[in-house]
């Protein structure tokens, strides 16, 4: 249950910091950033965008597809915001690769966003590996 | 076999059927994050791969050829575009591999160009930094070199129209012979004034101007008025607002 509870505050974190950095992406504004610069040369790069669909509104449909897998327990429920998580944090890993490597600029909410991911991908796994036995039952 | 071994046995019987089905869910937990994780991998593995495919394309030749229109006919000289005798300098400071610096000079410059610079009452100058990376430290000092020839900012709007993937190499002698081409400007000398010690000392003041007012990112826009020079505008936020309101 505290795995659980944990999974979902971070998860509305996530949520929120993917919702703000989706808001400015089609506000067409700069994000409020601590490291002058970075945030808006990373939301302005072509990395901002998988096949046409900018990064933030994937880390929304990422963060609510993880909730909506936090809302019922089963083991199928556990696998599947695993699956989510996991995806998440591989795909947070490649684009903080990028701005560090190719962009050379920092965005302090896709770190957060990334630190949200280790830390689902990290509870999710958990709660998997920690399933009461009559879990399997649950459909 | 007494009663008391008869259960006893049977207890440890259950006991190791509890430990097997245990074992046994143990195994297929594992088995499906093993696979969760694998199918995650694959996913995410296609969308790195899209997502390394999805930076510019090689930038084309008619992709830089409208892109100096904008200042089409506007005299230049040392990088200052305009009547040398407007009483407001327009400063921007920019890095040519910035995206926002190209993303202003499509939405904002234009219409500054036409309305204040075109009609005498700004002067435009550029301030090249480089500090994205080695790609922008060729293309600062090429664009020096085309400013030797009145041509910067045909240069810089050529560039931008061009800009490829930052810092990857892209800003090779043949792709700034193009966009050298492209702005109407001589390439031949201008990367001959890039490889000068002229170039370098046009970027070092260029920094040691940017720091003296403490500008630590592209775009930044400073008005000049009686040789007061003052940061009135940084990145794209209500930039056009800003700039008419600075200017008027």
């Amino acid at each position: 249950m505290k795995l659980r509870a944990a999974a979902v505050v971070v998860a509305l974190v996530g949520l929120g910091i993917a919702t703000y950095l989706t808001i400015v992406h089609y506000a067409g504004s700069s994000p409020v950033c601590a490291i002058a610069h970075g945030c808006a040369t990373v939301q302005k790069s072509d990395y901002a965008k998988l096949a046409g669909i900018p990064v933030a509104v994937l880390g929304v449909i990422g963060y609510l597809g993880i909730l909506a897998c936090l809302v019922r327990d089963s083991e199928a429920t556990r696998t599947a915001a695993a699956f989510l998580a996991i995806g998440g944090l591989g795909f947070s890993g490649w684009l903080t690769y990028v701005e560090v490597a190719k962009i050379d600029a920092i965005c302090i909410w896709c770190v957060g966003s990334a630190i949200c991911m280790a830390l689902l991908a990290g509870l999710t796994i958990a709660r998997v590996l920690t399933s009461p036995p009559e879990l399997a039952q649950v459909r | 076999m007494s009663k008391s071994e008869r259960a006893q046995r049977r207890e440890q019987r259950r006991e190791a059927e509890r430990a097997a089905t245990a074992a046994a869910a143990r195994r297929r937990r594992i088995r499906m994050l093993l696979g969760a994780g694998g199918l995650a991998v694959v996913l995410v593995v296609a969308g790195i791969a899209i997502s390394a495919s999805g930076g510019k394309a090689k930038p084309s030749p008619a992709a830089t050829g409208s892109a100096a229109k904008v200042v089409a006919g506007i005299p230049e000289k040392d990088g200052v575009l305009g009547d040398p005798k407007a009483p407001i300098t327009l400063t921007e400071y920019l890095d040519p591999q910035c995206p926002i610096c190209a993303e202003a000079s499509q939405q904002t410059m234009p219409t500054i160009i036409k309305d204040y610079v075109r009609t005498g009452k700004v002067k435009l100058q550029a301030r090249t930094l480089s500090f994205i990376g080695p790609d922008s430290v060729r293309a600062a000092k090429v664009a020096a070199g085309a400013g030797q020839q009145g041509k910067e900012w045909a240069f810089l709007e050529s560039f931008y129209a061009a800009q490829g993937e930052e810092n990857s190499g892209y800003v090779t002698d043949d792709f700034l012979t193009d966009v050298l081409k492209a702005a109407g400007a001589d390439p031949g000398k201008a990367l001959a004034f890039a490889d000068g010690a002229s170039a370098q000392e046009a970027l070092d003041q260029a920094d040691a101007q940017a720091q003296g007012l403490k500008i630590d990112s592209t775009p930044s826009f400073t008005v000049t008025r009686n040789g007061d020079e003052k940061v009135v505008a940084v990145g794209l936020d209500d930039l056009q607002n800003k700039l008419e309101a600075a200017l008027s």
